[in-house]
């Protein structure tokens, strides 16, 4: 609790010091960057539902990441998880003529498949081969991304359409709104629901605590008759899954159809989401809306007070140096 | 009297709520061995970090006739780097920008002479054995000069011949000069080599003895706070067959287990008595399914292949309890429920569906707190922050819950005081009498004795001879431990 609270508070001031020291050197005043920032991301009802959208986006994967941390593993690749989980659900979304009842859940628990399948692999190299699962699921994030720009750009390709997406989902796949006018859909409430189910898989069940006890202390877990292999398994492809998921939503809720643009780095901003949570499911909710204020107020600090959006791009990645760096210190030093 | 090499006066520190010093003084002369005792948590080594300037105290004054060193409980050493790179750490003799290595090795070669510990400086120290490794410890203080020299806890990984070379070194150091204050909770070595005796109890200085008038008795009753408690009876047993062992090989080099055959009986407890390394480790290791073996193992007449992960044992009522209880035992950020809970995570009543019930898991660790007397008996506790003691209660706890079939103890004493270390030994005694086999590990010949039902004496991964308890025989064992 208090770790949380601490690191809630490093993230705060990096955003704030860094953010405004960047802000100086570009001449401009913070206190107009910031203010443009909050007000493009709070001002008004539909910018609010925009920022929700983002914290959705920044959530699943987020969840994915915590869920990997909690069993000692450093999942980096959500973002390759996000583009075949979108572009599963892109593809089936159009291909299967069922009706909406149906068609959602199917479309999006095959984006959730191929993420987990995305994630599953650097698990099944790390308990088969013992493959460091940070190099693996970095490198399947690039394998991903042209997997699916092969894909969209051959087989799969819009017929007639000059860019490389899938044709339009018909609306049947549409996820619905919750906001009338504005385009924030079910996916919140999905992505809130899952924060709590991994909250009580985490604290309660058999799994979560094997989970915990192979990322807290392997050699005591493997001892205590758990399977570390198949336990790095089972928390990669789950966590590729919750990623997946995530990509798949922002196909059907938001873009309609799939390009390989669908994620401006959701999946490495989700590391930082999940550590400023401290991998509390309840506390990255939190996390991915403060993340989610900066990703959707950055294009109206660019537009309004000339402040470049790179500003935020920077202290996200300096957030994530803050307390993945942290964090891997004091593994170091303990193990 | 001559004035002290170390004077301390009125030590005063707290942590948190627990005043670990209370008022101490204390001085130690040059030429003199002093020994400072007590439990777990006495003070003493917050004494002896306080004297070495490693904790500031809150209140209290130091006075020291010179520099004053410390060799740690746990080595200190960097195992990648040879000898003399690690005695002269820090204070290399240079040539230039360059280390220059031939005064470097001359300086350790004269030190090591001069002092009578023979190293080869040359040496890779992950290479070394223990007893070299605690002389490594230890020129690396002398290299200082120091007036007054602390030891913490320094035979700890010590077999019984490398104690008394070790303590050789130490008495003709004294005679040289330097005052030294040992910290340690062995009453033998306390008794064959110290001149005085100081006794802490929970952070107070209760007793001082000139070690020839008193007797280890005496120092023990003064370190419990009272009589020490006496192990549990040994109860007759119906013996009957439960592990069988037969032609056991793992690993390979030093420490591996070249072939051993043995059984042991439900109802007995049975010692393996051995110096560290020589294959004990992989014994244990093997019976719990953590590393490939060939030969047999098998559990009331059911083989256990060499494959059966640690999982399927537990299941057959297989408990360890680890060497290291640290990394191979405990989650240290975990409360002690949790802790408790770790190898039943998949046994109701604890498992109930795919959840915990956490009412179990609150029993079971009320269970372990109230029978092993873990302090604070707090249920919440951090299992990192209890000190080793109590970390090796729940460790010992949980392996005796229920009704084990077969109990490996590894050390299961090792480094906890006398209080908490006989009632380990009763609880170990009535599990045995309660008719489970008890395969006991231990590198201390005393707490072999006073469990064991039968001795095996184990050297470079084979058994050397078995005893029963009533032939045991303390110097043939300790010579046959040493591969005589």
């Amino acid at each position: 609790m208090q770790r949380t609270v601490r690191d809630a508070l490093i993230a705060v001031a990096v955003v704030f010091g860094v953010g405004s020291l960047a802000m100086l050197l570009a001449h401009v005043s913070p206190i107009n960057g910031f203010g443009a920032l909050l007000d493009g991301a709070l001002g008004n009802p539909s910018e609010v539902a925009e920022t929700l959208l983002q914290t959705t986006a920044l959530l699943f994967p987020a969840l994915g990441v915590a869920l990997a941390f909690r069993a000692g593993l450093f999942n980096i690749g959500a973002e390759g998880q996000i583009v075949l989980g979108g572009m599963t659900a892109g593809i089936l979304g159009v291909a299967l003529p069922l009706p909406g009842l149906l068609l959602i859940p199917i479309v999006l628990l095959a984006g959730a498949a191929a993420g987990g399948l995305w994630g599953g692999l650097a698990g099944f190299l790390k308990a088969r081969f013992g493959a460091n699962e940070v190099i693996a699921t970095l490198m399947l994030n690039t394998i991903a991304l042209l997997l699916a720009t092969y894909l969209i750009g051959g087989p799969f390709k819009q017929p007639g359409a000059g860019a490389a997406e899938t044709p339009p989902l018909p609306a049947a796949a549409w996820l619905p709104v919750i906001i009338p006018n504005t385009r924030l859909s079910i996916s919140f409430i999905l992505a809130l629901a899952l924060a709590a189910t991994l909250w009580y898989v985490f604290r309660r069940t058999v799994f979560g605590y094997e989970l915990r006890a192979a990322g807290d202390a392997p050699e005591a877990a493997r001892r205590a008759g758990i399977d570390l292999g198949r336990t790095a398994f089972t928390a990669l492809a789950l966590s590729g899954a919750i990623a997946g998921l995530g990509g798949a939503t922002i196909v059907m809720g938001v873009l309609h159809r799939f390009n390989t643009g669908l994620s401006p780095g959701y999946g490495f901003i989700a590391i930082a989401v999940a550590l400023v949570g401290n991998l509390e499911p309840l506390f990255i909710i939190f996390a991915a809306f403060g993340f989610g204020i900066l990703q959707s107020g950055a294009i109206a600090m660019q537009a309004e007070a000339n402040v470049p959006r790179d500003v935020v791009t920077l202290v996200e990645g300096l957030v994530i140096i803050a307390l993945a760096g942290r964090r891997f210190i004091v593994e170091r030093r303990t193990a | 009297m001559a004035e002290p090499a170390l004077r301390l006066r009125g030590i005063c520190k707290r942590f948190g709520a627990v005043n670990a010093v209370d008022g101490v003084d204390l001085d130690v002369f040059a030429g003199e061995i002093h020994a400072l005792v007590g439990e777990n948590g006495a003070g003493k080594s917050t004494l002896a970090a306080i004297a070495y300037g490693a904790v500031r105290p809150d209140a209290g004054t130091i006075e020291a006739g010179g520099t004053v060193g410390l060799v740690h409980q746990h080595f200190q050493l960097i195992e990648r780097l040879r000898v003399w790179e690690n005695i002269l750490l820090g204070r290399e003799p240079r040539a230039g920008l360059r280390i220059d290595r031939v005064r470097a090795r001359a300086i350790v070669r004269e030190l090591s002479e001069r002092h009578g510990l023979a190293v080869d400086p040359d040496a890779l120290v992950e290479t070394l054995p223990i007893g070299i490794k605690q002389r490594i410890e230890l020129l690396r203080e002398l290299v200082r000069e120091p007036a007054v020299l602390l030891l913490d806890e320094p035979t700890a990984a010590l077999a019984p011949s490398e104690i008394d070379a070790f303590f050789l070194n130490v008495k003709a150091l004294a005679a040289r000069g330097t005052a030294v204050l040992i910290v340690t909770h062995k009453l033998a070595e306390v008794m064959g080599y110290s001149a005085r005796v100081t006794v802490m109890r929970s952070g107070k200085l209760v007793a001082r003895f000139a070690t020839a008038d008193t007797s280890a008795d005496a120092i023990a009753r003064a370190m419990v706070g009272g009589e020490v408690p006496a192990l549990a009876a040994r109860a007759p047993t119906q013996l009957a067959p439960r592990l069988t062992v037969r032609d056991l090989r793992s690993g390979a080099g030093a420490g591996a287990l070249g072939g051993v055959t043995f059984d042991v009986a439900a109802g007995e407890i049975v010692g393996i008595a051995g110096i560290e390394g020589n294959g004990q480790t992989l014994l244990a290791d093997a019976i719990a399914g953590v590393v490939p073996y060939t030969g047999e193992i098998a559990l009331d007449g059911r083989p256990l292949p060499s494959g059966m992960g640690p999982a399927q044992r537990l299941e057959s009522g297989i408990r360890i309890i680890p060497q290291d209880r640290r990394h191979e035992a405990l989650v240290l950020d975990w409360n002690i429920v949790d802790n408790v809970a770790l190898g039943r995570q998949r046994d109701p009543p604890l498992r109930s569906g795919a959840v915990i019930d956490r009412a179990v898991a609150q029993r079971y660790a009320a269970d372990v707190i109230e029978r092993f007397d873990v302090r604070p008996p707090n249920p919440q506790a951090i299992a990192g922050a209890l000190s080793g003691g109590n970390q090796q209660k729940i460790v010992v706890g949980r392996a005796l819950a229920g009704t084990p079939r077969l109990v490996v103890a590894y050390q299961p004493t090792r480094g906890i005081d006398i209080g908490a270390a006989t009632l380990v030994g009763s609880r170990l005694i009535e599990a045995r009498n309660a008719g489970a086999a008890v395969l006991l590990i231990s590198f201390e010949l005393d707490e072999i004795f006073a469990l064991a039902d039968r001795v095996y004496v184990m050297y470079a991964g084979r058994f050397a001879a078995e005893f029963a308890r009533s032939a045991i025989d303390r110097g043939r064992i300790g010579a046959l431990m040493a591969g005589g």
